[in-house]
């Protein structure tokens, strides 16, 4: 979080009716600026050489001011009975703060790609003075009372609706954020996002869609999924992207699974890998291909449902012995599962053992699955869009992922779910109360188990190949950093780590060297900083502040209002 | 006969490098409660840091005279790893839930090896290399040196290493040198009175963040010699040398049972003859090195079954 010290009181009360003209004077000069032409070269950052034919980055320079005179004009204007309830003040500094950021680092762009600051034209220069003036103003306004959020109503339809184009953004946001190829272009949209979704939370209407969220939970999950759904729509037969997306879905369910073991039940567990290996495992040696080893060729379908017992079985060997002792020995008994599973595929080459898995080369050239006449190799063509083979296998992994989602939601709000986070809290005060300590802990690792399995089987015939150099700790790693990331115990958390950690990688490549030095860098100043994650489970951010009386309140409100 | 004292001269040659590490993970714990997971790349930087002395100022030499050197390089800069993690990482954390610090030592280990992968043979974000390092993304030859590396003795048909004898010669005068530490100075008691109760401790007028960098960079001292030691057996280091090593010096300070001294040189040793005998005398397909880790990793989970206390504890290990 980026703080700036804030001026003297004196400075805000003298100068502070001179904000709101300052504000849109600066918001203007942004967007005259962003009209005219911001560079010489055409080839630099998507066309930004012409005047009045605004390039996609003036586009969104233009949409941060507008953004900025809707605030202003909230506070003290035509639109002042929206004011009522949005934190103007605090909204504003965060938007003109990101909005400074954005034109220093275009202009940081420019500078780099076409070579010396000559190349910035007078429009970029302006907009630039533009965004200076607009954090003046900001840094200027006074901050004021605002009224509870919880009572911002609309009508059901219209909430309705806000979710509607809220997803629609998210879904175009998305396909547009991954059409980008320029990693300047990528990185400064990702800026724009953050500032904007900053700018919301600062404005409490993230707080209000949370609680319209809440009114409308079945409408969200619906649109959640259409929007994944639409996805493979808006790419026009291109499959790079899919590629990736059904990598991250992968990725997606088996961090799922493994958050209800960490996430619910508190059990660390860093040899998941191997869980979803056994699956894979399973889906190799029992597909069509000509290294696979077993000789049982059932339908899908079943190898589906193998590959998850036997991974499940794996969990019940692994969990049985071992979670009579707790904690950091779990972790390390984990740890040291993980190395056997990978050591033991190593080795089961035909040499030293049985011939498995053909050892450290691995089962290649595994088909591509088939459903009756249905060949996921194939492209098939959907309302005149061609869906190709990674599309397909998308879909697929869409519906896993919903199946997986709807395990953890049934679980977390049972009575099993409820025991998890007993135990997680205080297991002796747990079993004191009369729940089943040790067979529930068991319960959570063979359900996590048996998940990953599901997934490791398609994953198998998404990669082509399985080997056991896929399946080493650093992976086990990156799954649990996807949950620490994006917050234990949550699903939008843990979808929204998963994307992050596998999405951003593929997107800069130039910084694919130093990839795991800013991973291992993150988590650490995550654990300082932010222990519970970006969305936090209401109670475990209680759990990791327990100092805080203020939050304490909130919660015990937002259960009240759930309960209700 | 010859195969067995061989397979015990080998088992005690590669428990001797468990247990210097093991010392390391059972001084902390045993005073914070805390597996501190990135002790296996304090002891990659222990060798790194001695082979950064062999060559910047020794480069070429192999004379006996060069190896203290390398011990305090070595030693330098995995205790000044150690302290830093502790200060940095560990320290804000004291009273985070358990789960915290172990995923901050996962981020501290993923980022000491790739520090020392990427930016070992030079300076980072430049590609100036002033000290002329080779590249650590591939094994690094370890410089040898004179009487401790070199033809192997033959004592009947066992033939035992140069480098063993340096080894379990280290592991000896450390055991000594940690005892007289721990039981006969002022701050090795303080140790102990912080590991029995740190609030009394405290209370006596005991520095116990003091005492938590002390029981640090005593583990480091101990991993940085025995990341020299490594390094002359193997003839070579890589970044990635830490982690399996330390998973193993973790599954010895387990089995000696964690938090207690002696115990984790017991399980170092018993873990590493353990190895050795697996390699030799498991029958059929499942014997054999390939699958020597297997069976050390078989053997920890068999004692976190049956006796979670390790062999020489008597604490009960039921930590949330």
């Amino acid at each position: 979080m980026i703080r700036i010290p804030n001026i003297p009181e004196s400075v805000v009360v003298k100068h502070g009716s001179k904000a709101w003209p300052l504000g849109l004077a600066g918001a203007g000069l942004l967007i005259i600026g962003s009209l005219l032409s911001w560079n010489y070269d055409p080839q630099v950052l998507g066309d930004l050489s012409i005047s009045f034919n605004p390039g996609a980055l003036q586009i969104m320079a233009i949409a941060q001011s507008l953004l900025a005179v809707i605030l202003l004009l909230a506070d003290k204007g035509p639109l002042t009975s929206l004011g009522q309830w949005a934190d103007t003040a605090l909204a504003l500094r965060a938007l003109a703060t990101w909005a400074l950021l954005f034109m220093t680092m275009v202009l940081i762009a420019i500078t780099a790609e076409a070579g010396g600051l000559v190349n910035i034209e007078p429009g970029g220069w302006i907009s630039f003075l533009g965004a200076v003036l607009l954090f003046a103003a900001s840094r200027l306004v006074l901050p004021k009372e605002t009224r509870d959020l919880a009572q911002a109503r609309l009508r059901g339809w219209a909430e309705i609706l806000v979710i509607v184009v809220l997803m629609a953004a998210i879904l175009f946001g998305t396909a547009y954020a991954l059409g980008l190829t320029d990693a300047w272009e990528f990185v400064l949209f990702l800026m724009l996002v953050t500032g904007v979704v900053i700018t919301g939370i600062r404005a409490g209407l993230l707080s209000w869609l949370g609680h319209v969220t809440t009114r409308h939970k079945h409408v969200l999950m619906l649109a959640a999924f259409a929007v994944a759904f639409l996805f493979p729509f808006t790419q026009n037969g291109s499959d790079a992207n899919m590629s990736i997306a059904s990598q991250v879905l992968i990725f997606a369910a088996a961090a799922m699974g493994l958050n209800i073991v960490v996430g619910l039940a508190g059990l660390l567990d860093l040899g998941y890998i191997a869980f979803l290996g056994a699956g894979a495992y399973v889906g190799a040696t029992m597909s069509t291909s000509a290294f696979a080893t077993i000789g049982w060729k059932p339908p899908f379908i079943v190898v589906m449902l193998v590959g998850a017992c036997v991974s499940g079985t794996l969990g019940l060997i692994i969990g049985a012995p071992t979670l009579r002792v707790s904690g950091d020995y779990l972790a390390i008994v984990t740890l040291g599962f993980g190395e056997i599973f990978r050591l033991t595929m190593f080795n089961l080459d035909g040499n030293n053992g049985p011939n498995l898995t053909h050892g450290p080369n691995g089962v290649p050239a595994i088909p591509d699955l088939t459903f009756g006449s249905f060949n996921f190799g194939d492209t098939h063509t959907l309302l005149g869009i061609p869906l190709a083979r990674f599309s397909n296998y998308y879909f697929l992994l869409l519906l896993l992922i919903a199946f997986i989602i709807l395990v953890f939601s049934r679980l977390n709000n049972s009575r099993i779910g409820r025991g998890w986070v007993a135990i997680r809290e205080d297991e002796k005060a747990a079993e004191a109360m009369g729940v089943n300590v040790f067979g529930l802990k068991i319960l959570a690792f063979v359900v996590g188990a048996f998940l990953a399995g599901l997934a490791g089987t398609i994953k198998a015939h998404q990669d082509v190949s399985v080997t056991p150099d896929q399946y080493i700790f650093l992976e086990s790693a990156f799954l649990l950093a996807a949950i620490v990331l994006g917050g234990m115990g949550t699903v939008a958390g843990v979808l929204i780590g998963a994307v992050i950690l596998k999405l951003l990688p593929e997107k800069l490549r130039f910084f694919a060297d130093y990839r795991l030095l800013l991973f291992g860098l993150l988590l650490v100043l995550m654990m300082r900083f932010r222990p519970e994650g970006l969305v936090a489970s209401r109670r475990r951010q209680l759990e990791f502040h327990e100092e805080d009386e203020d939050l304490a309140v909130r919660v015990e409100g937002d259960i009240a209002e759930v309960v209700i | 006969m010859d195969t067995f004292v061989q397979q015990l001269v080998n088992g005690l040659t590669l428990g001797s490098l468990y247990a210097l590490i093991a010392v390391g993970y059972t001084v902390v714990y045993g005073i914070l409660q805390l597996i501190n997971f990135a002790h296996g790349e304090v002891f990659m930087i222990g060798a790194f840091g001695a082979l950064t002395t062999s060559l910047v100022l020794f480069r070429g030499q192999t004379a006996l005279w060069v190896l203290p050197f390398m011990i305090i390089g070595a030693v330098i800069a995995s205790v000044g790893t150690a302290v830093l993690m502790e200060r940095f990482a560990y320290r804000p954390l004291r009273n985070a839930p358990r789960l915290a610090p172990l995923i901050t030592a996962i981020g501290i280990s993923v980022f000491l090896q790739e520090l020392v992968r990427l930016n070992y043979d030079h300076v980072p974000f430049t590609s100036w290399n002033p000290l002329n390092l080779p590249d650590a993304k591939s094994r690094i030859p370890f410089p040898q040196i004179d009487v401790v590396t070199g033809p192997a003795f033959q004592i009947g048909g066992v033939t035992i290493q140069r480098s063993a004898i340096f080894t379990v010669g280290a592991l000896l005068m450390c055991a000594a040198l940690l005892w007289y530490f721990i039981n006969r100075t002022k701050t090795g008691r303080g140790m102990q009175a912080v590991s029995q109760d740190a609030d009394t401790a405290r209370l006596m007028g005991i520095n116990v963040d003091r005492i938590i960098v002390v029981a640090f960079a005593l583990g480091a001292v101990l991993a940085g010699i025995a990341g020299v030691a490594q390094g002359l057996q193997n003839n070579n280091i890589d970044f990635r040398m830490g982690f399996l090593a330390g998973l193993k010096a973790f599954t010895a300070a387990v089995l000696g049972g964690i938090g207690n001294i002696q115990g984790a040189v017991v399980g170092g040793l018993v873990l590493g003859i353990v190895e050795g005998m697996a390699t030799q005398y498991i029958p059929g397909q499942f014997g054999g090195s390939p699958w020597k880790d297997v069976w050390a990793f078989v053997l920890l989970i068999l004692v976190l079954v049956f006796r979670p206390q390790g062999l020489l504890g008597a604490k009960a290990v039921d930590r949330a």
